[in-house]
């Protein structure tokens, strides 16, 4: 007769078993549903003037200026838009807001990263200094420096012109970018490039083909953020650029309030164009810049 | 011999000290920052500089025609120190700047700790939601908070009326500045929480997990677990959040600049506003410099430690 | 007392079963080991008894509390970590303090334990330094210490030696176990390391897939595993296992290993009931040597490879007989490749140091009869004679 199985047979359990765990596992699951429903509740909370400028955006008039609130457009409407966008000079404001962000990005970009590559692959005298400075100069606040900047580019003749702002946001999206990609560059072990050495490159060949794709991601964070602050920069934009031809969408959306009173209709759903850039760009970055940021700070 | 690069100054007799390629291996870095150097430099370095003599100078728009200032020495000073106003807007100032930050730091580390709590769905839930307040630009906020409690058909004061909390129909909310300021703390408050709790978060996962557990087993509570574990583990991420949020809290412009249409009571004025206000509707650019310039100063003296801090990380390679 | 007793415990993640119907008891002042390979529900059945898993089924107790619902902090257990888990803005000396202060012990009392620790562990030098200032093994001190300092009910270790390197582990093995000779505390300690498991535990608990296999003292283990997969895991270098027939002779039964044909002895072998069937066969590697002119049962193969082990050499032989192939074995070692196209296996042989055995050789091993092992084909099960000694795989 064959040996008695030592191991037994699997016995796949039934909830039968857990009588006597019934009782906690019910208070677990009280705890459960209490979680979510604070989760809810905030995300409710934090959401909602979101959701009432989108919802606003499509609501008639009456829907709008009702003394009871109405909580579902149901008649949802597009006249709105169609309001905001056939307004005098939308369509040059957004051309503007395209220009000066689009040529933030590229210049900031090429000069961050030139920068960032010194910093993070050389040693020379002052690199502690340039640090310290790119890092100092995110303090300055920026309203104090409207002052200056606004005598200095009217003397160079630069105001009221688009390259005026441009110069002058490249200067307060620098210092971060900088620090970004060197994080980027730095996580790149040297490893990589050695071996690209060892194999035949040159060390610009090694950085061509090695190190840019690998800090391809740093980049496009970076960018994107360069974009995020170019396009809704306000005070600037407000203070230097005093034609409506000239000005971005940031100023532009201050045209709805006038001495009559607010277009809130049309103004809620400028609103809602202005953000969507910046909505769709940040949704694919914001998890690299606050990892960024932590990256090392709990056990470094 | 094969021409393998080397740093040290090895065979001088085969190599001269001063190489060419040496000199552009040496000269390389400083080539590589130059543009952006200069670029900073240029924007802020010489601004700064006019900020400082700006205000040491009487500049009103006679002297905004002639682009030549008056020097006055230390007037501009002496006026806004003994100006009672001034010391009014700097105190506002500081308490705005204390209560924003405590709020936000409070407030954006309890939604960080219920992220871990959740579920992966609702921790997706809850972190989209964060993200679009993140992502909306500020000049779009202020609108929407200024719809939302216009005195007329603003859904807040509706909602108060409905729940009891007081007849709120046709409430002006910026009559009284205290309530004008509730609405823009609430304001500002809302537009950072998201950037404390996904930083926070983030910093609340690079915790061991062991840690936790040992502390547990050790005896710990839960909340003994958060004051003796986590706390201490994560104070250099406070540090620097809070620092950032004192730093962005206490040149607060836009909310209160757009919230009042552009035309602020003195009631309202915080130091950012004050400065522009006295330079850009007045025309005193001197005084409005002089003002600028201590806020500066006040704003060096809390980063200190911010710069401190980051430093640190900055030099752990 | 501080007995840990599992009794029927099962552990489910949604579907998947970590831990089967455990039954298992380390009684007072006892150490035993779990181990296995990765994946066989020794982490999880300690972190049950941690109270940092939940335990789907069944009942744990510590003394003689049921602990399932109570949370860690409640269940009077210490715990080592694999990686230590020392708390790194914390002093040695507040590591060692932090569990005797949640506890709301006097000031006056912990720092006396604390030194007291301290001493006996050898690291009273460095109560000021913090974690990151110390070595691997000083760290490993420290969180022995931290356990001990709190004079609980039970130890749960949790491959404590995993991280240190090879010198280190074999002079910490020593110590963990006098340690708790000395303490008399009950251990319950988990490792993937079967040299640990043997030389540092009253018992041993073998699992795989969630099962515990066998739990007996470390010697039975060796001479007699209950089935293939414990026969192969216990014993370093593992036991050879083979494919064999059983045929009968006149006088008993014979194995049959390829060519060669093994006389058992007579007597009633339990093997006998398999006469006419194929078997698997073990030899560990400590049973074969090489055959005197005078030995009857023999092994011949040829030599593939000898690792000199300085007291002894290790001969790697090829014989033409079959490999078993289970997938028990799977879990431990990469099956032997057959080198020629017809069935070989490939032995493991202790031979002496000044053995002159050398690659390519053509070598005849001497094996002991009463020495091998036998396993039936179908359940890996040890073949043993019907009337048995009593199971002791379940709680002893």
């Amino acid at each position: 007769m064959s040996a008695t199985p030592i191991a037994p047979t699997p016995v796949s359990p039934t909830t039968a078993h857990l009588v006597g765990r019934r009782r906690s596992a019910r208070k677990r699951r009280a705890g459960r549903v209490g979680i979510n429903a604070l989760a809810l509740l905030v995300f409710v909370v934090m959401v909602f003037p979101v959701y009432w400028m989108v919802s606003t955006a499509f609501k008639t008039g009456p829907d709008i200026f009702g003394y009871t609130p109405t909580w579902f457009p149901i008649h949802a409407t597009f006249a709105n838009f169609g309001d905001a966008i056939h307004r005098q000079y939308f369509w040059r404001d957004v051309a503007n807001s395209l220009i000066v962000v689009v040529a933030v990005v590229i210049i900031s970009l090429v000069l961050a990263l030139l920068a960032a590559l010194a910093l993070a692959k050389f040693r020379f005298y002052g690199r502690r200094a340039f640090i310290v400075l790119i890092i100092a100069v995110q303090m300055i606040p920026l309203n104090a420096l409207i002052i200056p900047l606004y005598i200095a580019l009217s003397r160079a003749h630069e105001v009221n012109k688009l390259s005026g702002v441009i110069i002058t946001y490249l200067t307060f999206v620098l210092p971060f970018t900088i620090w970004t990609l060197r994080g980027f560059i730095i996580g790149v072990p040297k490893d990589l490039e050695e071996a690209a050495m060892v194999d035949g490159a040159t060390r610009f060949g090694a950085f061509v083909r090695i190190l840019l794709p690998l800090v391809g991601p740093g980049l496009v964070a970076t960018s994107i953020f360069a974009f995020i602050q170019a396009w809704n920069e306000y005070i600037i934009a407000y203070v230097f650029l005093s034609s409506p031809t000239k000005q971005t969408l940031t100023v532009w959306l201050a045209s709805f309030t006038t001495n009559r009173g607010t277009a809130w209709g049309p103004l809620m759903a400028a609103a809602t164009l202005t953000s969507l850039p910046v909505v769709v760009f940040f949704v694919l970055v914001q998890r690299k810049i606050a990892f960024g940021l932590t990256a090392g700070a709990v056990r470094g | 011999m094969a021409a393998v690069e080397s740093e040290l100054a090895v065979s001088s007799r085969r190599r001269p000290r001063w190489s060419r390629h040496r000199i552009a291996r040496g000269v390389a870095p400083y080539a590589l920052l130059a543009p952006a150097t200069i670029a900073i430099g240029a924007v802020l370095a010489y601004p700064l500089y006019l900020l400082v003599r700006l205000s040491f100078e009487r500049y009103g728009l006679f002297e905004l025609i002639r682009h030549k200032g008056v020097w006055i020495g230390a007037a501009n000073y002496t006026r806004i120190l003994h100006d009672g106003q001034f010391w009014h807007v700097v105190l506002r100032t500081l308490a705005f700047t204390a209560v924003n930050v405590s709020l936000t730091m409070v407030l954006g580390t309890a939604i960080a700790l219920l992220l871990v709590q959740l579920n992966s769905f609702m921790r997706m839930l809850l972190t989209a939601g964060l993200v679009f307040v993140w992502a909306t630009p500020v000049v779009v906020a202020v609108d929407i908070w200024r719809w939302m409690v216009d005195s007329e058909f603003g859904v807040a004061n509706w909602t108060l009326t409905k729940l009891h909390f007081g007849n709120f129909t046709h409430h002006d909310w910026f009559v009284n500045p205290w309530s004008g300021f509730a609405v823009i703390t609430a304001l500002v408050v809302w537009g950072a929480i998201p950037f404390v709790t996904i930083t926070v978060f983030a910093g609340l996962s690079q915790v061991p997990d062991e840690l936790l557990e040992a502390a547990r087993i050790d005896g710990a509570r839960p909340f003994a677990v958060f004051r003796e574990i986590t706390l201490p583990l994560l104070k250099p991420i406070f540090v620097i959040l809070a620092s950032l949020s004192i730093i962005w809290d206490f040149q607060v412009f836009n909310q209160v600049w757009i919230m009042l249409d552009q035309r602020p009571s003195s009631d309202y004025f915080l130091m950012s506003i004050y400065s522009f206000f006295e330079s850009f509707r007045i025309s005193e650019y001197g005084l409005g410099s002089a003002i600028a310039v201590v806020m500066v100063l006040i704003m060096l003296v809390v980063t200190s430690f911010y710069v401190r801090q980051m430093v640190k990380a900055g030099e752990v390679r | 007392m501080g007995q840990i007793e599992f009794q029927n415990v099962t552990k489910l993640y949604g579907e998947t079963p970590a831990v089967r119907d455990l039954t298992l008891t380390v009684h007072e002042g006892e150490f035993v080991v779990l181990v296995g390979p990765s994946g066989c529900g020794k982490t999880t059945a300690l972190r049950m008894v941690a109270g940092l898993e939940e335990i789907t089924d069944g009942e744990i107790r510590i003394g003689e509390r049921v602990v399932n619902d109570l949370p860690p902090r409640q269940r009077d257990i210490a715990m080592v970590f694999q990686n230590y888990a020392l708390y790194p803005h914390k002093s040695v000396y507040d590591n060692l303090a932090f569990g005797l202060r949640m506890r709301k012990i006097a000031k006056g009392e912990q720092r006396r334990r604390v030194e007291e620790i301290a001493r006996v562990l050898g690291i009273e030098d460095l109560l000021a330094r913090k974690p990151a200032q110390l070595s691997g093994g000083q760290r490993q001190r420290v969180a022995m210490g931290r356990a001990i300092v709190r004079e609980p009910q039970a130890f749960l270790m949790d491959e404590p030696l995993s991280n240190l390197d090879a010198k280190l582990r074999v002079q910490m093995r020593a110590e963990i176990a006098r340690i708790q000779q000395t303490l008399g505390v009950t251990t319950l300690y988990v490792t993937h390391d079967q040299v640990e498991a043997m030389t540092m535990g009253h018992r041993v608990a073998v699992m795989r897939g969630g099962i515990l296999q066998q739990v007996d003292a470390p010697q039975r283990l060796y001479h007699a595993p209950r089935n293939l997969f414990v026969a192969s895991f216990v014993g370093s270098p593992a036991m050879n296992l083979l494919e064999g027939e059983v045929v009968r002779t006149n006088g008993g039964v014979s194995c049959k290993l390829g060519q060669a044909e093994l006389e058992l002895p007579a007597g009633g072998s339990p093997v006998e009931r398999y006469a006419g069937r194929r078997v698997a066969v073990g030899i560990r590697p400590e049973e074969l040597s090489e055959a005197g002119a005078d030995a009857r049962a023999r092994l011949t193969g040829r030599v593939l490879l000898v690792e000199s082990l300085g007291a002894e050499s290790l001969a790697h032989l090829e014989l033409s007989a079959t490999p078993l192939d289970r997938p028990e074995l799977a879990d431990l070692a990469a099956p032997s490749a057959p080198l020629l196209g017809e069935a070989t296996a490939t032995v493991r042989a202790r031979l002496a140091a000044d053995t002159r055995v050398r690659p390519g050789d053509i070598v005849d091993l001497a094996v002991d009869p009463r020495k091998l092992y036998f396993f039936d084909l179908d359940s890996g099960e040890a073949i043993r004679a019907a009337e048995s000694a009593v199971p002791t795989a379940v709680a002893g």
